[in-house]
Order: C-alpha cells, then sequence, then structure tokens
C-alpha cells in the first residue's frame, strides 16, 4: 500500500508537471498542429465528465438515475445554482445542502 | 502578489475542499500532506481520488492526472514566447507554478503591456501567493477533515467543485459532445479493470468534441464565403 502511494505521489508529480512545463521548456521548437490543439481543448472536459458522472450516478454498484438518488439531486441542483450565479462556493454548498438533506430525511 | 489578491477567495474555498475530500475519501493524512504539498494540481488531485481509494495501479492514476491537466499544455503553448528568452531552470520553475488563474492574469496583462520588464518575477510572485494561500487551506482542510465524522459524506463536495469547473466547459458545442459522449460509456463500462472504461470514455468523447469543433469550423467558413459572394 506505501509504496504503491509513494508511486501514485511520483507519478503524480510528473504527470503534472509535464503538463504545465513541457512546452516552456522545449521552446518554439515543437508547433501544435490544429488539430492536436482542439484534441487538448477538449480532453480536461471528457476527463472531468468521466469521473464526475459515475461518482453521481452510481449508487452502492448501481445506476439510479431518478431522484431518489441524493447524489443526483444533489448535483442537479448544484449544476442549476452555477449557471445562474456562476459562484463555485454556492454549487458546492447547495449540493452538500441536499445530500445533507436526503440524509436527514 | 496585489494582482493575485481576487482569487484567493476561490482558491480558500478550493483548497479546504480538495484538503477535505482527500482524507475523507481515506486517504491517509500524511499522503494527503505529502500529495497537497508536491503535486499542487487541485483538479488532478480531486479527480483522481475515486481511482487512488479504488486502489488502481499508480501508472492510471497518473495517466488520469495527465489528461485532466491537459489545459495546462494549452496554457504553457501560449506562455512560452513571452518566457523563451529565460534559462531552463527558471522556465522549469515558472511551468511548476502555473495556475488557472494566473495563466489568465498574466495574459491579460501582456495583451494590454506586451514584453513588460520583470515579467517572469511578476508572474512568479501572483503564483507564489495563489501556492501559499491553497497549501495553507488544504493543509486546515486536511487537519479539519480528521475532525468530521465520514457519515457527513464530505467528499462529496470535492466532486460538485470538478462540476463547478466541468459546466463552463460544457456551454460550447464541442465541450458537451464530449462530455456527453464520455460520461455514459465510463458508467456503462466502469467495471473493465485498469479503467480502461475511463480511457475509452475519454477517447471517444474528445474524438465527438473534436468532430463538432470541425463541423463548426467548417459551417463558420461556408457562412463567411457567401457573406463573401454577396458583398
Amino acid at each position: 500500500m506505501s509504496i504503491n502511494m509513494l508511486l501514485v505521489t511520483v507519478g503524480m508529480v510528473l504527470a503534472t508537471f509535464m503538463t504545465r512545463a513541457a512546452l516552456l521548456l522545449a521552446g518554439q521548437r515543437f508547433k501544435l498542429s490544429p488539430r492536436v490543439e482542439a484534441a487538448l481543448r477538449y480532453a480536461p472536459v471528457c476527463a472531468l465528465a468521466v469521473l464526475i458522472v459515475p461518482e453521481v450516478v452510481v449508487q452502492a454498484g448501481t445506476v439510479n438515475v431518478s431522484l431518489t438518488n441524493p447524489r443526483l439531486a444533489g448535483a442537479l441542483a448544484a449544476a442549476a445554482f452555477f449557471l445562474w450565479k456562476r459562484s463555485m462556493v454556492g454549487c458546492i454548498v447547495v449540493g452538500m445542502v441536499i445530500v445533507v438533506a436526503f440524509r436527514l430525511a | 502578489m496585489r494582482a493575485a489578491l481576487p482569487a484567493a477567495p476561490g482558491v480558500v474555498a478550493w483548497g479546504l475542499v480538495t484538503g477535505v475530500a482527500m482524507v475523507k475519501s481515506g486517504l491517509a493524512v500524511h499522503w494527503a500532506l505529502l500529495i497537497s504539498l508536491l503535486v499542487y494540481a487541485g483538479s488532478a488531485q480531486l479527480a483522481t481520488l475515486p481511482l487512488i481509494v479504488a486502489g488502481q495501479p499508480f501508472w492510471i492514476v497518473a495517466l488520469a492526472a495527465f489528461v485532466t491537466n491537459l489545459r495546462f499544455v494549452i496554457y504553457s503553448a501560449s506562455l512560452r514566447r513571452w518566457f523563451e528568452a529565460f534559462s531552463l531552470r527558471r522556465r522549469a520553475v515558472l511551468g511548476y507554478f502555473t495556475g488557472d488563474f494566473t495563466f489568465a492574469m498574466f495574459m491579460d496583462r501582456v495583451r494590454r503591456e506586451g514584453e513588460f520588464a520583470h515579467r517572469d518575477a511578476w508572474f512568479l510572485g501572483a503564483c507564489g501567493f495563489n501556492w501559499l494561500v491553497w497549501q495553507v487551506t488544504s493543509i486546515v482542510g486536511i487537519l479539519a477533515a480528521t475532525a468530521i465524522p465520514s457519515e457527513w459524506g464530505l467528499q462529496f463536495a470535492g466532486t460538485l467543485a470538478l462540476l463547478a469547473l466541468a459546466i463552463p466547459l460544457c456551454l460550447e458545442w464541442p465541450g458537451l459532445a464530449g462530455a456527453a459522449v464520455a460520461a455514459p460509456i465510463a458508467v456503462l463500462a466502469r467495471g473493465l479493470p485498469f479503467g480502461l472504461g475511463l480511457f475509452a470514455g475519454i477517447v471517444a468523447g474528445i474524438c465527438a468534441a473534436v468532430a463538432v469543433d470541425a463541423l463548426l469550423a467548417r459551417r463558420k467558413a461556408t457562412a463567411q464565403h457567401q457573406g463573401d459572394e454577396l458583398s
């Protein structure tokens, strides 16, 4: 477990450093083609989607896309609030309030 | 430093949430501290949490962190012409400290003033301030999390923070198409080993987004062409 966590940490440091510094270090030698640039531009939203959505719709191992799923209800309310106010803090607070309300109900 | 102040409240919230979410997802406090201090990439840290907790091999986690952070390749492509005169070491430091907000501020300033003097120091000052605020709040979050019962489900706050990051990217058609294709694949293929479902989703999503992007560009070019003929 510990060795794996060490590798995870080192791997994350290298991976995130490379995204930030590789082009700065290479200077003007590498040109990004427009197609590669488009792929790079849309990769993060795809990565975020595959990491967020399963966390939200999978409840105890099975997919639950009805509003009886507290996380889905919370995420939808949070998304609506974010679209309205553009506040990340508000988005987190609204989502958590809904999830906690489910727990208390 | 003063230039970085407007972003501080956002960085404070983001740091706290990341710290709390790391510990409440089941990461030991010492690993959470180490990752926070060294990795310094909030979205990648939050995004990889479910993978780390599920015991995925380290290279899967690193690959996921890499993809989540790919926006910085775009950032550094715009930054490099302003920093290419500096030494390799200086550029490595500048790269490590680049953040979303400091990048946006820097590009705003060079757009107005061009190659202003001491721009590396200005950039590092803003980034250093950001780094400090982030580290302090994220460590506070990590330590506070040990006092919060897990039943509160606070790790979900991390997912919500990522949601706030993803929504603006989905307000353009290509981004929305990418997310709409990627997410269902990841959900349906979640049982596959080595996080293959995630990567299948990401690759399919990127293809969809690039296709929509190309389609929109072509349509725009045609409209422009017709406009030229009419005038």
